[in-house]
């Protein structure tokens, strides 16, 4: 008996060990790709690399392009292991490299500039490329948004400034284009302004059907902390936040009364089955996913939603370790379904 | 440097020196109890999945710009019962936040320094999107990328840039027009790249809108569709036309008595000795605002000045920052009002 139980026990210890590694290792999918980013790093160092460069480069460089080699030759081989090493090695005498060079061409950029100090210089506005990206960007999903409210948005404006900073940006007219931006953001924030009013109408609704949903939930938790014997008190100030919570209007109001209740089940340990009621949600929500999705079997959506039946009415009369059980048996068929696509 | 774990083995000899007191074999009977530990371990192991199946990520894709910000954009499994939930950024430096509910719905948020605070109220999953410029440093010419992940993530590369230096190692690579996307694991890598001497680097912004493509044009399609909506579209017209010229006029009449409403407001020799470094162009825009009543549509602006849309929008606004006149929305469209009243420039 304790033979077993030693083992069944290295066994456990063993498993969880292996699931907690796989979380954290990535499969080298394709090791290949290791020299090709390699070589493309050699290759550039190697235009940079003039004869009048230092030796000491000249000699990394060398090192290197060892590296690159030895890992050329570590994937022939199928040794992976190997690969990776030479790939970081490789990459880490390149960084060096870089850093050298770059610092030597500072150094040799800042000699003509002292000399022609005197010189006026003309004033260069930097490529705002990248600011009309990263606006465009954002602006794309406030349309998105928009679209999913059926708001009333004008983008046209938009959408103009934006075709004009383009235009200004390829003509090389940088400080039109920042003029151009300045006014983009100025449109954005309009722009935004608008749809968070929009979105906050929705806010609230949404915001009540979530109490309503956390208020059936904690009548549950009443009911089954009745039966279980917990004091009047503590039963008494459930009841009180229920009602609170029941009596908030907005989303800010529903936030603290639900922030109390919270409290109040930390205080008095009551969430053992909070974790289960929002995972059964989750589920619920995968599910109804994944029933949208072209070439799922329906009679295996019908058998995962039966079982999810079982599980709410599980739940509903107290047994939560039933509930847990085939919620674990609903996670593996959802799974399998997944796998099968 | 070989990442993988070596197991450390215990040595024979200590077994042998008599050093150690407790036999390995009877240490789980006399110090614990077995049973109790194999139950303790069957739950946590059961418990596992659950633990992190809550807010997790679930994606994580990172886009670097030319200038040395990111874009993020994270897809995150989070708790249905919590009514907010706290999401660690990267850096405190944000721009551009977006954060979408599992439906596409706008969810308010709150961000303080590197965290943001999100009312997701019974969402399961959210999508986070923001511009950061914490992640990338510079040195001469090597930009260095270092983030450490909480999970597996995506890294795509700005334009013709070339990695030289990497601490990490990706488990996939692809080209994505003269771009390179990286796949990455979860802690922490640093990626130094420079950009390519045989070609600069690209000034014309890659459009974020999907790619269209465009199908070969099948003219005879077109004639035998267009033929038929062409003259419906004809038709419309001239019955269209022919009611207009009857109601026209009190149709204009209408337009008339609305945009001449009266505003109070002042005489444009005030508004000029107010404001002397008024453009003359913009003097032109205020004559008219005035003659017309004191306000006008942006739309008539454009239609008197003849001038497109983002050329009269900037004049408006350029008017607006000087105090000279309030935008308002009617109808869909801006109404341009002089001020009752001017301050002095100082």
């Amino acid at each position: 008996m304790r033979t077993i139980t030693t083992y069944s026990l290295l066994i456990l210890v063993a498993s969880m060990v292996v699931g907690g590694m796989t979380s954290t290792v990535s499969a080298q999918d394709d090791p290949a790709i290791l020299l090709k980013i390699a070589k493309r790093a050699q290759d550039q160092i190697q235009n940079q690399i003039t004869s009048d460069s230092p030796d000491k480069v000249k000699r990394l460089f060398e090192e290197g392009k060892q590296q690159v080699t030895a890992l050329e030759k570590a994937l022939r081989s199928d040794n992976v292991a190997s690969a990776k090493e030479h790939f970081l090695s490789a990459m880490k005498i390149f960084t060096e490299i870089s850093r050298h060079l770059s610092t030597a061409n500072t150094a040799s950029d800042a000699a003509p500039q002292t000399e022609a100090a005197s010189v006026p210089v003309r004033p260069t506005v930097k490529d705002p490329t990248s600011d009309l990206q990263r606006l465009q960007g954002y602006v794309n999903s406030l349309k998105t948004i928009a679209k999913k409210y059926d708001a009333v948005i004008d983008f046209s404006v938009l959408d103009e400034l934006f075709t004009q900073a383009r235009k200004e940006i390829s003509n090389k007219q940088f400080a039109q284009a920042l003029e151009t931006l300045h006014d983009i953001k100025e449109a954005i924030v309009k722009v935004n302004k608008e749809l968070r009013e929009e979105a906050s109408k929705q806010e609230s609704q949404r915001a009540k059907a979530y109490a309503q949903k956390y208020l059936e939930q904690l009548d549950r938790l009443i009911e089954h902390a009745k039966k279980q014997g917990v004091s009047d008190e503590i039963i008494e100030r459930l009841e009180i936040a229920r009602k609170n919570l029941s009596s908030a209007d907005n989303p800010s109001e529903i936030v603290n009364e639900i922030r109390k209740i919270m409290s109040i089940k930390d205080q008095f340990e009551l969430t053992k089955n909070d974790r289960l009621e929002s995972r059964i949600l989750q589920v619920e929500k995968n599910l109804s996913r994944l029933s949208q999705v072209d070439g799922v079997n329906p009679d295996d959506i019908a058998d995962a939603r039966d079982t999810l039946q079982k599980i709410k009415r599980h739940l509903s009369e107290g047994e939560f370790d039933a509930a847990n059980e085939l919620l674990r048996d609903l996670a593996k068929q959802l799974q399998e379904i997944k796998r099968s696509l | 440097m070989n990442p993988e774990i070596v197991p450390i083995h215990r040595k024979e000899s200590l077994r042998e020196d008599g050093m150690l007191f407790v036999r390995t074999e009877g240490i789980l009977e006399t110090m614990v109890n077995a049973p109790l530990i194999v139950a303790g371990l069957m739950v946590v192991a059961l418990t596992i999945p659950f633990q992190t199946s809550f807010s997790s990520t679930r994606t994580l894709d990172l886009t670097i710009y030319s200038d040395g910000s990111a874009h993020v954009s994270a897809q995150i499994d989070v708790d249905p019962l919590e009514p907010d939930f706290e999401v660690d950024l990267f850096g405190p430096s944000i721009d551009n936040f977006v954060a979408v509910g599992e439906n596409g719905f706008l969810l308010s948020s709150e961000i303080i320094g590197d965290k943001v605070t999100i009312d997701t109220f019974g969402s399961s999953t959210i999508t986070i999107d923001y511009d950061i410029h914490d992640l990338i440093s510079k040195e001469g010419r090597v930009w260095s990328f270092s983030l450490d992940s909480p999970s597996d993530y995506s890294l795509l590369m700005p334009p013709n840039s070339i990695i030289v230096g990497m601490n990490a190692l990706p488990s996939n690579m692809e080209l994505i027009n003269d771009q390179t996307k990286l796949e990455l694991g979860n802690g922490f890598s640093e990626i130094n790249y420079i950009f390519g001497t045989t070609n600069p680097p690209t000034t014309n912004p890659p459009t974020t809108n999907p790619p269209t493509t465009n199908p070969p044009t099948d003219y005879s399609t077109f004639a035998i569709i267009g033929a038929p909506v062409a003259a419906g579209i004809v038709g419309a017209i001239i019955l269209m036309k022919r009611k207009q010229s009857k109601s026209s006029t009190v149709l204009q009449n209408e337009t008339i008595s609305e945009s001449k409403t009266k505003v109070e407001s002042l005489d444009t020799e005030t508004i000029f000795s107010l404001r002397p470094n008024m453009r003359e162009d913009d003097k032109e825009i205020v004559k008219f605002i005035y003659e017309n009543g004191g306000q006008a549509l942006e739309s008539e602006l454009r239609k008197k000045f003849l001038q497109p849309r983002t050329t009269m929008w900037r004049a408006v606004k350029r008017l607006e920052r000087q105090g000279v006149i309030d935008i308002s929305k009617k109808d869909l469209q801006n109404l341009v009002t002089l001020k009752k009243e001017l301050e002095e420039e100082e």
